[in-house]
């Protein structure tokens, strides 16, 4: 309700504004108008969720642009034409009737040719896999015989990679050859409430096993990240951040009873949250450490980050005894979406899909500042005169006519004065 | 929620009203003016568009236009300097001949 008042009320005040423009006798005036018009525009484009349009609107159209204009106006003393002596008296019946025509046409077009609005475009869900279980060495993935990841080893994920949404059958090769080690039936449908669906899947265990796991990419709040907790390990775990080493009065259970195969999603952790108190304890025993994070150059909290937090069994010695083995937390990072709109997304396409029409607007721009200034630099617009010769040497009748006091050529008639040194006075002083 | 047509609606008024300046004024200046608003309407539908699809690529186009329309007024204004040095009027009426 409220954005449709706003709509109504800036909308109006920007049609005011441009027929205002339209009908001031100033230029000056219709220039303000036109900066009014454009302040509308911009408060549109924040209304539609463009908030980087808004800025560069502001900004390069009501500053750069209109700044140029008032000083070209101002320049050329044109803020008012003379008389109003047309000469296409029929022009003006004629523009106004095609603009009523045209905006009919129009009117009807988008009020009754049913345009299609089908709603938002749905990207294919994007899934990654993750590589837990400790037993089994590199893998390739394929998606329904294609292989989308290549030679993951433990402890790794591979990248989110979109696939069509429906049934998959995901298969795990041993990395460069055929037998497929673990074969599942997935299904990645796509998440009405997320502007993208993203899944990842989890092999580990002794197995091994494979879970499907939800992730969530969205934007992440300002300045926050995002974890989320997956239990790798083959009994349910407890996080607990610690606080203080020697209070513990302000020991805080961050997630509790994290069953195998089960995640669970932190939000908004504020950037550069302090992991280093933070450890994976056996489930319902807050001394029975089973992993402290306490590298802060691993565990971090990152801006616009979703970390996905994976709780494995490792071999305490790789190779020699498989049955000893301990708990370790992997961090996997990746990138929350950058929202929509913001510069941040405008730059990731701008210098992606957009780069080469962004190269050329750059030479068009390149070109159109030569252009400027060619066009209104002096010199081009006039002739050279090649009058050096003349400059130099008078004309022997002139010469003549000094010496003898008279005019050769018609007497009585004054001979033309050139301007010549001899007659300027002398500098005082020489 | 603003229906997309509203927008739509709205960027055609504001287009139509930019056409009328350019038919209808005579001073070039405004006619440049004029010029700018109607892409402006454009962009203003590009970027509703943009959020009804879901898409940026909208924005990008809008950034383009905006690029765009900066080189096109250095360019324009230069010209009607130029053109005003030699016949002291940026009258469009007058300058229909294509004389120097």
């Amino acid at each position: 309700m409220t954005e449709a008042l706003l709509f109504l009320i800036v909308g109006a005040v920007a049609v005011a504004a441009a027929v205002m423009m339209l009908l001031s006798e100033n230029a000056v005036y219709s220039a303000l108008f036109l900066i009014i018009n454009f302040m509308c525009v911009a408060f549109f484009y924040l209304m539609l969720d463009a908030p980087f349009l808004m800025m560069v609107q502001i900004a390069v159209y009501a500053g750069a642009i209109m700044v140029l204009f008032l000083f070209v106006i101002m320049l050329l003393g044109a803020e008012k034409l003379g008389e109003p002596t047309r000469e296409f008296r029929w022009l003006a019946p004629l523009a106004l009737a095609l603009s009523v025509a045209f905006l009919v046409i129009t009117g009807i077009a988008i009020t009754q040719g049913q345009i299609d609005l089908r709603g938002p475009l749905v990207q294919p869900p994007m899934l990654r896999v993750i590589h837990a279980a400790s037993g089994v060495g590199a893998v390739d993935v394929y998606a329904d015989g294609e292989m989308i990841a290549e030679n993951v080893a433990f402890k790794e994920a591979s990248a989110f990679v979109s696939l069509p949404a429906g049934g998959r059958t995901i298969s795990f090769n041993a990395a460069g050859t055929d037998t497929a080690l673990l074969v599942e039936q997935v299904t990645l449908e796509n998440d009405p409430e997320r502007t993208a669906s993203a899944f990842t899947l989890i092999a580990y265990g002794s197995g091994p096993t494979l879970t499907l796991v939800p992730d969530n990419l969205e934007t992440t709040k300002d300045r926050s990240g995002r974890v989320t907790v997956f239990n790798a390990f083959d009994r349910a775990v407890d996080l607990w951040d610690m606080g203080s080493e020697f209070d513990d009065s302000d020991d805080r259970a961050v997630t509790r009873e994290l069953a195998p195969g089960a995640s669970v999603e932190l939000a908004d952790l504020p950037e550069n949250t302090d992991l280093r108190a933070w450890r994976f304890t056996e489930a319902g025993s807050k001394e029975a450490a089973l992993f402290r994070l306490n590298n802060p150059e691993i565990f971090r909290i990152e801006r616009d980050e979703a970390q996905m937090m994976v709780v494995m069994s490792e071999p305490v010695l790789a190779g020699t005894e498989q049955d000893i083995l301990r708990a370790v937390a992997v961090p996997l990072v990746s990138r929350a979406l950058p929202s929509f709109g913001g510069p941040q997304a405008v730059g990731e396409l701008l210098f992606t899909r957009y780069m080469l029409p962004l190269q050329l607007v750059a030479v068009l721009l390149l070109v159109a500042m030569i252009g400027a200034i060619v066009l209104t630099h002096k010199e081009s617009f006039r002739p050279r005169r090649r009058d050096v010769r003349r400059r130099v040497a008078k004309p022997l009748t002139t010469a003549i006519s000094a010496q003898i006091g008279r005019d050769v050529l018609q007497p009585g008639v004054e001979a033309p004065k050139l301007p010549q040194e001899a007659e300027q006075p002398e500098p005082v002083g020489k | 929620m603003v229906q997309i047509e509203a927008y739509v609606i709205l960027s055609a008024v504001l287009f139509i009203l930019g056409a009328m300046g350019v038919l209808l004024r005579r001073n070039a200046i405004l006619v440049f003016m004029s010029v700018e608003l109607m892409l402006n309407a454009a962009n203003l539908a590009l970027v509703a568009f943009a959020k009804q699809w879901n898409q940026m690529d909208g924005h990008l186009f809008v950034f383009f236009v905006m690029t765009v329309a900066a080189a096109e007024v250095a360019v324009g204004l230069a010209l009607i300097v130029a053109i005003f040095r030699t016949k002291h009027s940026i009258d469009i009426d007058q300058l229909h001949q294509m004389e120097g």
